[in-house]
């Protein structure tokens, strides 16, 4: 899972910087305004399918989706770094699929595109957005071959091999990286239906959840190798959340032994809505249910940007799974049109691991 | 009889305080002649002030009727009757307080010239009447520049160069001491005898009173 | 129980609490209110200045004209660079610009569009609705702009410089520091406001305090007492002030600028009101505290200090030696102190003088008294009271107006002057860069064989050696830009220069020089001064034959006819500035671009740039406008409230009148001749004050800050709105005294 941002305050402009609204962005696909205009976007269902290699490109009928990319690496001194990239789509207007996309020559506005970069090394954390219009070729996917860029932000096949090449620059940052995937394609929830409350509202998601990780990275003024393992989602929706719900805490984990934990809560007033994924080191998923689950903080951290919870429980009935589960330290803000916390944690407790973290409507007002 | 110059009858006016009807003139009836002094007394808040207010009609009646040189006024209100009262107040009513008779912004002189001005005659007599009631030497001096009791005189020298036919005065020498009072009292009763002008004169002070012709006493009228 | 008795006063006089509570709350509003509005237009003005500031755009080596596919290239090498979609769409709508504030991210502050607020079409929209715009039937223009002139470029694209308008540089910042003096004035005007309104209320609390004192009561305590009672008024007015100040200056700001921009189509940079300016709060609290306490570091007397003889005296010494000060000043720092001594001056003057006016009205009409109204006689004793006894608030007026008039002024003249500057500069229809090896002289033959065409010149830049010849040989002699023109035509003989010979732009043709405004005045060099010149090696003896206003260009200039130039001249740069006449723009772009072989060549439309700069910062006049209409507003309440108490205080003798026979209505006759002579006479005292509060800005602060002056304008109109405000002041406060005069007949007597 990754932060759904209300790119739609992009389309009128920069104004998104303040307006509150972006805070609202976080469950924006819920909004009443939203709402009005849902009819003319698809809305994934229970029993929707997984179709590839269609579903790596964008949707056009759906309202928001999203490419999200973590992964816990090691430099050669053995420190942790962890890196995380996403790129979004937001739609302006749902584009059937009979329908050709617009010239570019016209300027459209139909919808836009926002990409994220973050780096968390040594209890820093650096982070850059870029933001563009839809269609006009600057920033964009295609399924096959499978592509994400925005600028010269891109993620892309290298030629003659399984292997994906992912190059994000910022502002005295980069990294350079390849990704090998090892592991099957984990369709979450129903087939791929995630529902994410338990009136209806849900999306889809799948993850690659096996790869392995090697490459450059430049960071504090200084250019290292790296490697570890990565973790990539995609998801897409037009009616995420539902009305009310606050925000959500996610974690995508790689245990020791091989086995991979997905798990989320959605905050509703006092109430939650959990779901989950358990993927064994043969590959097989088994859905977590909100019975299956817990997910409990028990530390919080006063951050500059608000509370926000930093030591978790998470316990998985029935198989034995109690895990502790703790922030790297340091402030993992990704400051842009609206904030949320991603950072690299560690895991102990009955197995332990590394992972991501991904806390959103913690943060007490938009920057 | 030499004729009436004020003549007063069933005349009534009250306050209407916290709900209540408070009478403060209760059916009074009295008459003064040309030339006649009359005193009018009774206790602090017997109605004093504001009987020498309806007499110059400053204030209206609730009922009753006012008859000046033979000129009847009720209780209307009306414009007519206002700058009626307003034009009696310019030429024939001469109005004396315990203080603040005099503009501070003038010289006792120019307070003179403007009140017989306003009364419509142009004698340039004014420096006289200052000397005749003994502030001929501050003419020129402003109020504040003066003593109370020099005002006083000053307020007097106006009211009488203005030639009315009556003065209301309400207790002129209250604020000035006993010494100073009976001056200031003596030259008003001398003048007022010289120009045969009509007095009616409001006072604690049973010593003033006695020097009046006729005493009117509210307290015992209420 | 102290307490009590302290605040006795206030009981019986619950209207002077209320009066000096307004004062507060009113002068916080108005420091406020100005703060916001200042701190506004210097933003409006940076943002103005960021819009047109000069940036560079893209071009392609190949000459094509660059597509959206540039666009997409650049942004995926990583090169920062945003559309811009000219859309030539002639008045009344006017040219519209396409941006993509999505792509301007990247820019930074540097972006022109901050704000979604500002995609309304005037002229900036949204570059997709722009495109529509201009499929209506209009010329349009894409260029990719690029923040800094200094980024590396993929092979096939080239870096060219590009701007809305000139830099306007120093004239922004001269606009800026006397908004500043001007914001100076108003605390000021605050302060006396205040103070007179305090000083009112504790005069008539003497009596109170001295039987206090008699009781036992220290006068340390009282003073404590005072001081507590300021600190607690303060504290309760203060944040209403705020509050009411900034959401009147939103109001103003915004209001303002929209009823303006629905009438003449102007644009606004409305700039968000941020939280409350918590900084004017504070200024506004030592403020109020000091001029209140001034009382125990000062005792005052009885009589206003400003009426004494001795207060005369020093009054017409500070008047000049300020004004002394301001004329011979040679720094700025004493320009501004002369400034304050010629206020303190005209402040300790003025009552006395307006009272001594009115004495001498008074005596007059008494002299001749068989015919004169003595009540006229009175009207000017009472108005000369008056200005003694309300020396301070009659004085915060006199110079709110002058404040006002000095604003009028200056905004009226800096838009005048910035019109100007435009228009010299862009004089032309077009101005056309010449290409690097650019053959000029080719050119300008084929130009002069185009029939139909207007008037034009080429402009060659270079550099030139200047030493003034009253400098003396051993001088060192200065760098001046160079710009050498052919021919001389209307372009430039209609210039107004500051000072020129009879016939400048026919002796410049034959050898002699311009200079501007910012060499002349540096280097006390005038018309006739003999100059050496020193260009491309060669000495040249020549003489000056015209001075050019050039508003704010900190540079020293030198311009000539081509024909004088050396041989071994040659220029940095060349132009030619084109009017069109009866041609098209595109048969002049093929002629020279085919004279150059050229295909990509720019043609900068001067019209529409013009255009664009005076839309632009048209918002920061707007807003100084706002100020002054501020200013003149609570200045204006602020005296109906001081006139009103002090008429309370002799309502007495208003009703005295009543007694001796003055109907209602003569007496309120009276009431309304006496307040609007004062509002009137006070306004016609500011006048002279305002008109030598511009002189100062214009002729002294600026020369000595900027090496240049502004032109002076007077505008009389103004003075007589003015006028008519004041009087309806008046008016208004006898309207008010007439309630008051009539509610009851038996008032109280002093």
């Amino acid at each position: 899972m990754a932060v759904v941002v209300g790119l739609s305050a992009l389309g009128a402009g920069l104004s998104g910087c303040d307006d509150p609204s972006g805070e609202s962005g976080f469950a924006g696909l819920a909004e009443s305004g939203g709402q009005a205009e849902a009819s003319a976007f698809l809305q994934p269902k229970p029993g929707t399918r997984l179709v590839f290699p269609d579903d790596w490109g964008p949707h056009p009928q759906h309202r928001i989706e999203w490419w999200y990319f973590t992964a816990n690496l090691t430099t050669p001194e053995g420190r942790p770094l962890g890196v995380q990239w996403t790129q979004f789509r937001q739609a302006l207007q749902p584009r059937p699929a009979a329908k050709a996309p617009p010239s570019p020559a016209t300027w459209p506005m139909d919808s836009a595109w926002m990409a994220h970069g973050a780096i968390s090394f040594n209890g820093d954390h650096w982070f850059e957005e870029k933001v563009a219009r839809g269609d006009i070729g600057h920033a964009g996917a295609s399924a096959d071959p499978f592509r994400v860029w925005l600028d010269d932000w891109e993620l892309a096949p290298i030629s003659e091999s399984d292997a994906w090449h992912l190059q994000v620059q910022g502002d005295n940052w980069d990294y350079d990286l390849t990704l090998s995937n090892t592991g099957n394609i984990t369709a979450h929830g129903d087939g791929g239906f995630s529902a994410k409350s338990s009136s209806g509202e849900g999306s889809m998601y799948f993850s690659l959840a096996h790869l392995n990780v090697t490459g450059t990275v430049t960071v504090a003024g200084r250019t290292q190798a790296v490697s570890g393992k990565g973790w990539f989602d995609r998801e897409w929706s037009s009616q995420f959340l539902k009305a009310g719900q606050q925000g959500w805490d996610w974690f995508g984990l790689h245990l020791e032994d091989g086995q991979k934990l997905m798990a989320f809560r959605l905050r509703e007033g006092d109430s939650t809505f959990s779901s989950g994924s358990w993927v064994n080191a043969d590959g097989d998923v088994e859905s977590l249910q909100e019975d299956d689950l817990t997910l409990s903080p028990t530390a919080w951290k006063e951050s500059a940007r608000g509370r926000v919870p930093v030591v978790w429980q998470l316990r998985v009935s029935g198989r034995g799974v109690d895990l502790r589960v703790k922030a790297s330290p340091g402030e993992h803000w990704n400051a842009g049109l609206v904030s949320y916390w991603e950072s690299p944690v560690a895991v102990s407790g009955s197995h332990d691991g590394k992972g991501y973290m991904e806390l959103t409507g913690y943060a007490d007002q938009a920057p | 009889m030499s004729g009436t110059l004020l003549a007063v009858e069933r005349l009534n006016l009250a306050f209407v305080s916290a709900g209540q009807r408070v009478p403060v003139i209760n059916n009074l009836t009295f008459s003064v002649a040309p030339g006649e002094s009359l005193a009018v007394v009774g206790r602090s808040g017997s109605g004093k002030s504001t009987l020498l207010n309806l007499l110059c009609g400053l204030q209206t009646p609730d009922d009753g009727v006012i008859a000046i040189d033979n000129e009847s006024f009720g209780n209307a209100s009306d414009a007519v009757s206002i700058a009626r009262w307003a034009e009696l107040r310019r030429q024939l009513i001469g109005v004396v307080f315990q203080q603040a008779n005099l503009m501070p912004a003038l010289s006792l002189v120019d307070n003179v010239r403007l009140r017989t001005h306003l009364a419509g005659r142009h004698k340039q007599d004014e420096r006289w009447w200052l000397q005749r009631l003994g502030v001929g030497d501050q003419a020129d001096r402003y109020p504040d520049r003066v003593s109370g009791g020099q005002a006083q005189r000053a307020a007097l020298a106006m009211v009488f160069a203005m030639s009315p036919s009556l003065i209301l005065a309400d207790e002129p020498t209250g604020s000035l001491d006993r010494h100073t009072a009976d001056e200031v009292a003596e030259s008003l009763f001398n003048v007022q005898v010289e120009t045969g002008c009509a007095l009616v004169l409001a006072t604690h002070d049973s010593e003033l009173a006695a020097c009046c012709g006729r005493v009117l006493d509210l307290s015992a009228a209420g | 129980m102290l307490i009590r008795a302290f605040l006795s006063h206030y009981q019986r006089h619950p209207f002077q609490l209320a009066a000096l509570m307004l004062m507060i709350v009113l002068a916080t509003m108005l420091w406020t209110g100005v703060t916001v509005l200042t701190d506004q237009a210097r933003s409006s003005l940076a943002q103005s200045e960021e819009t047109v500031a000069a940036r560079a755009h893209i071009v392609r080596t190949d000459g094509q004209p660059v597509g959206v596919e540039d666009f997409v290239r650049l942004r995926k090498t990583g090169v920062c660079v945003a559309p811009w979609l000219e859309v030539k769409r002639p008045a009344p709508e006017g040219q519209v610009i396409g941006v993509d504030p999505m792509s301007m991210a990247c820019f930074g502050r540097s972006a022109p569009i901050q704000d979604a607020a500002s995609l309304d079409g005037m002229p900036f929209m949204d570059i997709g609705d722009a495109l529509r715009v201009s499929q209506e039937g209009y010329d349009s223009q894409l260029y990719l702009i690029a923040p800094r002139d200094d980024i590396e470029l993929p092979q096939g694209y080239a870096l060219r410089a590009f701007s809305l308008a000139p830099p306007t540089g120093e004239l922004a910042d001269s606009f800026l520091l006397n908004l500043d003096a001007l914001s100076l004035l108003v605390l000021l005007i605050t302060g006396l406001l205040i103070r007179s309104v305090y000083r009112l209320g504790l005069v008539q609390r003497e009596a109170s305090f001295e039987l206090l004192y008699r009781f036992g009561v220290l006068p340390r305590r009282i003073r404590q007492l005072l001081v507590l009672e300021l600190v607690v008024l303060t504290a309760v007015g203060v944040p209403p002030g705020l509050w009411l100040g900034a959401s009147l200056a939103e109001a103003l700001g915004t209001g303002f600028g929209q009823a303006l921009g629905s009438l003449f189509d102007l644009t606004l940079y409305a700039e968000s009101f941020g939280s409350l300016p918590w900084r004017a709060a504070v200024v506004m609290v030592a403020l109020v505290l000091t001029v209140c306490l001034l009382e125990w570091v000062f005792p005052q007397p009885r009589q206003p200090a400003m009426v004494s003889a001795y207060a005369r005296l020093g009054g017409g010494a500070l008047l000049l030696a300020g004004a002394l000060g301001v004329v011979l000043a040679t720094e700025l720092v004493w320009v501004f102190a002369g400034t304050a001594l010629v206020f303190a001056g005209v402040g300790l003057l003025t009552p006395p003088l307006l009272a001594a006016v009115e004495e001498r009205r008074s005596v007059r009409s008494g002299a001749t008294a068989s015919v004169a109204d003595p009540l006229r006689r009175w009207r000017a004793r009472e108005l000369s009271v008056m200005f003694r006894q309300l020396a301070l608030p009659v004085v915060a007026l006199q110079f709110s107006i002058a404040a006002v008039l000095a604003v009028h002024a200056l905004v009226t003249t800096f838009e005048s002057t910035f019109e100007q500057w435009l228009g010299q500069r862009l004089a032309a229809d077009f101005y056309i860069e010449v290409p690097q090896g650019g053959d000029s002289a080719t050119a300008a033959r084929r130009l002069n064989a185009l029939e139909g065409l207007g008037t034009w010149h080429l402009v060659a830049h270079g550099k030139a050696q200047v030493r003034p010849e009253e400098a003396g040989t051993g001088a060192d002699p200065l760098t001046a830009d160079l710009m050498a023109l052919t021919p001389i035509t209307d372009l430039v003989s209609d210039w107004a220069l500051l000072s020129s010979a009879e016939r400048p732009w026919r002796e410049l043709a034959s050898g002699a020089v311009m200079v501007n405004e910012q060499l002349a005045r540096r280097h006390d060099v005038e018309v006739g001064s003999p100059l050496e010149l020193t260009i491309a090696g060669t000495r040249m003896r020549t003489n000056v034959v015209g001075i050019y206003a050039d508003y704010g260009r900190p540079v020293a200039e030198v311009l000539l006819h081509a024909d004088t130039l050396p041989a071994a001249f040659t220029p940095r740069s060349e132009s030619f500035s084109v009017n069109k006449g009866e041609l098209s723009r595109d048969v002049i772009h093929d002629r020279l671009a085919d004279t150059w072989g050229a295909p990509d060549l720019q043609v900068r439309d001067n019209a529409s740039i013009r255009e664009l700069a005076s839309q632009i910062f048209d918002q920061t006049f707007l807003l100084t406008r706002a100020i002054s209409a501020l200013t003149l507003v609570l200045a204006a309440v602020a005296l109906l409230i001081m006139i009103w108490v002090f008429f309370t205080t002799r309502v007495w003798y208003f009703r005295l009148l009543g007694v001796w026979g003055l109907q209602g209505h003569q007496v309120r006759r009276q009431l309304r001749l006496l307040s609007v002579r004062l509002t009137l006479t006070i306004t016609a005292a500011a006048l002279p004050l305002g008109i030598w509060l511009t002189w100062v800005l214009v002729n002294r602060i600026n020369p000595l800050a900027f090496g240049w002056s502004l032109p002076m304008d007077l505008y009389p109109v103004f003075w007589l709105e003015l006028g008519l405000m004041a009087g309806a002041a008046g008016l208004l406060v006898a309207h008010l005294m007439r309630r008051q005069l009539e509610r009851d007949a038996n008032g109280e007597r002093p």
